[in-house]
């Protein structure tokens, strides 16, 4: 049909340079030698000033990774890394360590501004704008209202500042860079860290364990609620540089806390490695709702360029009544590689995936979860939303697993995934593994176009064409939105338009 | 306001020709009803106006305020005016009404050189427009048609028409699944919209809606081709006696 | 077939490749066939295939093959009554093809030994891929079979029943099927026997233009024995094809199932039911192409687990880049009513074209407690009526089969099952 040929051919001439957070900031920075030894993990745990124990822990973790082999069973396709190419540790000079907002260089926080991250406390307590678009939310009933955000902002290797910290340690709660906690409360970490995601977990996990640079950390004790949300900004600056981050965050009996996390990198014609490790703990009657809006350079038109982001997430429900949520906007990164997980070991405990993924120019994503069920009476929730355009592989792959005595063990899942134009592909590979007999499992998944029926119906009211696919586009997301926090179901959904600009008809 | 002449259209996929030499003109202010038999090219008429990519118009035209439309595409037909009411609105998953709504109607005036409307406009309009057609708001709030009954898609074509304010209405069978307290409604609704700068066309296959939306003049379409035109007494002739004797006639 | 060399063989490895070795000469084929037999067994040398290989993930054969019986030529199976009265029976009794043949107007057939001795079937013998073992297997040992040709236009009346029966020792058989443009067919695999065989079948299905196929393949192992088996079909223009799997038996089962629309306008159904008991391993893995444009499929598999029974269905449907306005559906189903027997489902969909309506679900579940509720309610008794509703779960996938002489076959040999597991 005339249609499709249209669309198609308007992808051919795709330009994925959409990328509006391409620019790079020319800063002092300190950096390790190229390549990675034992002697690059001293120098790194040294220039974070770390104790004994943890020097230790990074190298046996770095001596079990000399025995791993990079995973092959995902759907993705890129050349051999070469681990001795790449920088493990860069910091801007100035910025030694975290820092009051008055200490941090002018030039980065410059960046931030330009990525439109409020860094400024006093900015933030001015509340933030409400868009057209909330105010309309709040008329049709949605009536999520989000107050203040602090902020950890992660530069390259290290943490730049973190906002709002005096005013949440009033709370009780614990909000600073992993180095400084590594530090300042060893024992929480020496407790927490790797216990939900052990060091010789896979080959990406290992890697982060023993060269992890910098990440956030966040403690939430018995029965606090977190009075704002917390999260994490993450810049990948300097050139060959490699980016591991590790965040930890527990979550007390009784505690809640929302995080949410957003990255970007400047455009360039090397592939950039990204491998992050995090890890959730929630203990009895604990919830934690952690959101991600994923938007590393993806690479150009052509392919070249890009973030590999190969990332490990999992949160252990260890607590009985305790909840995990993972919501995920996913439009960036040449490769994507990762599956939020549930492990839901204490009884009654629910673990929930949502997920957007967008793929489009040459980008694969191969990313979904996990839900292990472990406890009596536990219960996942599963929303995949995948969007394939341009010449992109979008792969769902998730397991669904009851064990002997995970009675009751319930889930549902539901993935769909949308095709635009005829050169992509969109891929499902669940797998679902029942071994108890009062488990019930439901799982259900589409691919298809978008309707030309609804498309014409939209556009038979005016609006233009490439309008109305985003809005098709974002009506098919909607279920996964919803989950996000105010502002970020705002600024995720204009990157889905963005992320899909060229590619639609 | 609307002249179509000599218009011939097929099916894209399949090369089906439906509509074959077809002529009718339409006058602002004009209330003209298109009646046939089933298959006699009725909804395809309302598709090729609207411009739907699935039909291609082989020979002929249609001028619109005196400008051929058939360079444009759907989006640009609706906001130069026209406005098709569906005979089965699309269901769209996850796309609030109120949503869609506002971005129709900021369509309608970006096109026509205004400022987006502000919030509190555009409520107080959708709600007095919802009151009109006895639409609880609670609808609006749910994905656009999704859920809807039969009745309450009709309702929400006639809503939509209401706020972007067409200049040519056409209605695909829009009393069909209708109930006789709900056709009352959505024809007060379009009855209140007839004024001299608008024209609809009405098309249906029953005498019943013509009731409550009497038309200036009625057209027989068979075979993709206006059979036969008179006034609003050729509706009542087709109820008494069926189409054979018209189509009899025209043969 | 397996990426990492095994750094040491398992019994069953070694039994298999010292068996080829003395199996050798007795083995019919031309050198072209012969060369496929080479092939083959190097790949068994290379280690069977583990839970690292993605299609192997559940049913880890080098592990789970823990033994290989000797070839016995003493054993002796027996035939038995097809299950379609009439049906023209073509047995394979411990691996060796009958001479006394049946005469079915419209229908050729030809002993395998003899297109294996003139290599006319060589370039059939190809494995699909490193992880193909049960082609591989089946290349390396197959002795036997038969090679059935339905002529363009023949409509069969009666089914033909293909039987592959043992009684011991290993049996390796091949059933390549020709059916041509326009013709109709019911084509039953019989694979039963007794004692603790290790038996490889490969049924090779092609269908001309318009032809119309129900191929109903009838597992009854015995709860010792091994059965590796593979259908692997063409499905042509306009053609039809409805499968009906049923396994019933069996201590270690894998049934692939590789289908391909080739030709616009062709349909698949797949309809499968597995009875699984004791302490035993079933897996149907089933690989599905939608390879021109305008196909259709959907597959419908229902599952029941009881004792220590371990169930694995794989289905993967690929929609190639140019197989617009493809319609493919699939559906799985698990009973699960063990807390000792497990059930693991991998549907999955790869699609490379965009026009298409794709699909599948998956749940596994217990007894729905209203009907339970509802049947106790009028009076009668639990276990009574659990099993009443385990039965119409499978059944009604039968019942859609539509030809009164098969359902009620298939519904005989259920039946059957439920007396001796119920």
């Amino acid at each position: 049909m005339p249609a499709v040929q249209d669309t198609i051919d308007r992808v051919r001439k795709i330009d994925v340079d959409q990328y509006k957070y391409g620019f790079q900031t020319e800063i002092a920075v300190d950096k390790a030698p190229k390549g990675l030894s034992e002697d690059i993990i001293r120098f790194i745990s040294a220039k974070k000033d770390e104790p004994s124990w943890m020097l230790e822990w990074r190298l046996e973790a770095y001596r079990r990774w000399l025995t791993l082999e990079e995973p092959t069973w995902a759907r993705v396709n890129y050349p051999k890394i070469d681990f001795q190419d790449i920088y493990y540790y860069a910091a801007p000079k100035s910025t030694p360590g975290p820092t009051s907002l008055s200490d941090v260089d002018p030039e980065i926080l410059k960046v931030y501004e330009k990525l439109g991250i409020p860094l400024k406390e006093q900015e933030i307590l001015a509340g933030v704008q409400k868009t057209d678009v909330s105010e309309l939310e709040e008329a049709s009933d949605n009536v999520y209202k989000s107050g203040r955000v602090a902020v950890d902002a992660v530069f390259d290797s290290v943490s730049v500042v973190t906002t709002f910290k005096k005013e949440l340690a009033q709370a009780g709660v614990i909000f600073c860079s992993i180095s400084e906690a590594i530090r300042e409360h060893p024992e929480l970490v020496q407790k927490y860290l790797g216990s939900v995601v052990p060091t010789s977990d896979n080959f990406y996990a290992t890697l982060n364990s023993a060269v992890f640079t910098d990440g956030s950390f966040v403690f939430v004790p018995k029965g606090v609620r977190c009075p704002m949300e917390l999260s994490t900004y993450f810049r990948m600056n300097e050139k060959n540089t490699g980016q591991f981050e590790r965040t930890l965050i527990i979550a007390e009996e009784g505690a809640y806390v929302s995080y949410l996390e957003g990255c970007t990198a400047p455009q360039r014609d090397e592939n950039q490695l990204h491998a992050a490790v995090v890890e959730l703990v929630a203990l009895d009657d604990a919830e934690i709702k952690y959101s991600t809006v994923q938007n590393w350079y993806p690479g150009d038109a052509e392919g070249k360029g890009g973030i590999y982001n190969f990332v490990t997430k999992r949160g252990d429900c260890r607590g009985d009544r305790s909840k995990i949520s993972w919501t995920q906007v996913e439009t960036g990164s040449a490769i994507t590689w990762k599956y939020p997980s549930c492990i839901l070991r204490g009884d009654d405990s629910q673990g929930e995936f949502y997920s957007i993924a967008v793929s489009n120019g040459y980008q694969q994503v191969d990313s979904g979860t996990k839900m292990i069920h472990l406890g009596k009476n536990t219960s996942s929730r599963i929303i995949s939303k995948g969007i394939a355009a341009g010449f992109s592989q979008n792969t769902y792959r998730g397991q669904v697993s009851a064990h002997r005595k995970a009675t009751n063990a319930r889930n549902f899942t539901n993935c769909d995934s949308l095709l635009i134009g005829d050169q992509c592909g969109a891929h499902t590979v669940p797998y679902m593994e029942a071994k108890n007999s009062t488990a019930q499992f439901e799982h259900e998944a589409t691919t298809s176009k978008i309707s030309e029926d609804q498309k014409f119906y939209v556009m038979q009211r005016g609006i233009p064409e490439e309008e109305a696919i985003a809005l098709i586009v974002n009506g098919f997301v909607k279920d996964v939105i919803q989950q996000l926090p105010m502002e970020f179901a705002v600024e995720a959904q204009k990157l889905i338009g963005i992320s899909l600009e060229g590619s639609v008809g | 306001m609307l002249e179509i002449k000599n218009l011939h259209a097929r099916i894209v996929d399949d090369g089906t020709e439906i509509i074959r030499g077809l002529n009718l003109t339409v006058k602002a202010g004009e209330v003209a009803a298109i009646m046939g038999p089933n298959g006699s090219g009725k909804s395809t008429l309302s598709y090729i106006l609207a411009g739907r990519e699935d039909y291609e118009v082989t020979e002929g035209d249609i001028l619109y305020n005196g400008r051929s439309i058939l360079e444009m595409d759907p989006a640009e037909r609706a906001t130069s005016g026209i406005f098709l009411a569906f005979q089965y609105p699309m269901e769209i998953p996850g796309v609030a009404t109120m949503e869609f709504l506002k971005v129709a109607m900021n369509e309608q005036r970006k096109a026509r050189g205004e400022e987006p409307l502000k919030i509190p406009e555009f409520l107080k309009r959708v709600k007095e427009a919802a009151a009109s057609l006895n639409m609880d708001m609670a609808m609006l709030k749910r994905p656009l048609n999704v859920g809807f009954s039969g009745g309450e898609k009709k309702r929400a074509e006639i809503l939509q028409m209401k706020l972007l304010e067409p200049r040519l209405c056409v209605l695909d069978e829009t009393d069909s699944g209708l109930d006789i307290d709900a056709l009352k409604i959505v024809s007060d609704g379009v009855n209140a919209l007839r004024s001299p700068d608008r024209a609809f066309l009405v098309i249906t296959h029953y005498q019943r809606l013509l009731e409550h939306i009497v038309p200036d003049s009625v057209h027989v379409l068979y075979k993709g081709q206006v059979i036969k035109s008179g006034d609003k007494s050729l509706a009542l002739d087709l109820e008494a006696n069926g189409y054979a004797g018209v189509i009899g006639e025209a043969a | 077939m397996n990426m990492h060399p095994q750094p040491q063989r398992t019994p069953a490895e070694t039994a298999l490749i010292d068996a080829f070795g003395d199996r050798l000469s007795l083995l019919p084929g031309d050198g072209a066939v012969m060369l496929k037999r080479d092939d083959a067994i190097e790949a068994i040398k290379h280690g069977l295939p583990t839970r690292r290989i993605e299609s192997w993930h559940y049913t880890d054969l080098r592990r789970l093959l823990n033994a290989v019986p000797d070839f016995d030529p003493t054993a002796v199976a027996k035939p038995i009554a097809p299950i379609v009265e009439g049906s023209a029976v073509l047995s394979i009794l411990n691996g060796n093809s009958g001479t006394k043949l049946p005469a079915v107007e419209g229908v050729t057939v030809q002993r395998l030994t003899e297109k294996l001795t003139d290599g006319s079937i060589a370039p059939g013998l190809d494995t699909y891929g490193s992880d193909d073992a049960i082609g591989a297997l089946n290349t390396a040992f197959v002795a036997d079979g038969y090679f059935v040709d339905i002529a363009d236009g023949a409509q069969l009346e009666k089914p033909i029943e293909l039987q592959n029966l043992q009684a011991g020792g290993q049996a390796h058989v091949r059933l390549p099927v020709r059916v041509g443009a326009g013709a109709k067919a019911v084509i039953v695999e019989r694979q039963a026997g007794e004692g603790a065989a290790l038996t490889s079948s490969v049924s090779q299905l092609v269908l001309g233009e318009g032809a119309e196929v129900t191929w109903l393949i009838v597992q009854e192992q015995p709860e010792t024995a091994t059965h590796l088996a593979q259908f692997k079909a063409h499905i042509g223009k306009n053609a039809k094809l409805t499968l009906f799997v049923m396994n019933a038996g069996g201590r270690l089962v894998r049934q692939e199932i590789m289908v391909k629309a080739t030709g616009e306008g062709a349909d698949f159904k797949l309809r499968g039911i597995n009875l699984l008991a004791g302490d035993t391993h079933t897996d149907v893995t089933m690989v599905l192409d939608h390879a021109v444009p305008h196909t259709t499929s959907t597959e419908v598999i229902r599952n029941v687990v009881t004792g220590k029974a371990r169930g694995v269905f794989q289905g993967r449907i690929n929609v190639h880049q140019y197989a617009q306005k493809t319609n493919a559906k699939m559906a799985c189903n698990t009973l699960l009513l063990s807390d000792d027997g497990e059930f693991a489902t991998k549907p999955e969909l790869e699609i490379f074209a965009d026009d298409v309506v794709c699909g599948h679900g998956a749940t596994v579940t217990e007894i729905d407690h209203d009907h339970l509720f509802y049947l106790m309610a009028r009076g009668v008794d639990e276990k009574s009526a659990r099993g009443l509703l385990v039965k119409a779960f499978v059944a009604e996938v039968i019942e859609e089969l539509d030809d009164e002489a098969i359902v009620e076959a298939l519904e005989a040999r259920l039946d059957e099952w439920f007396v001796t597991h119920g």
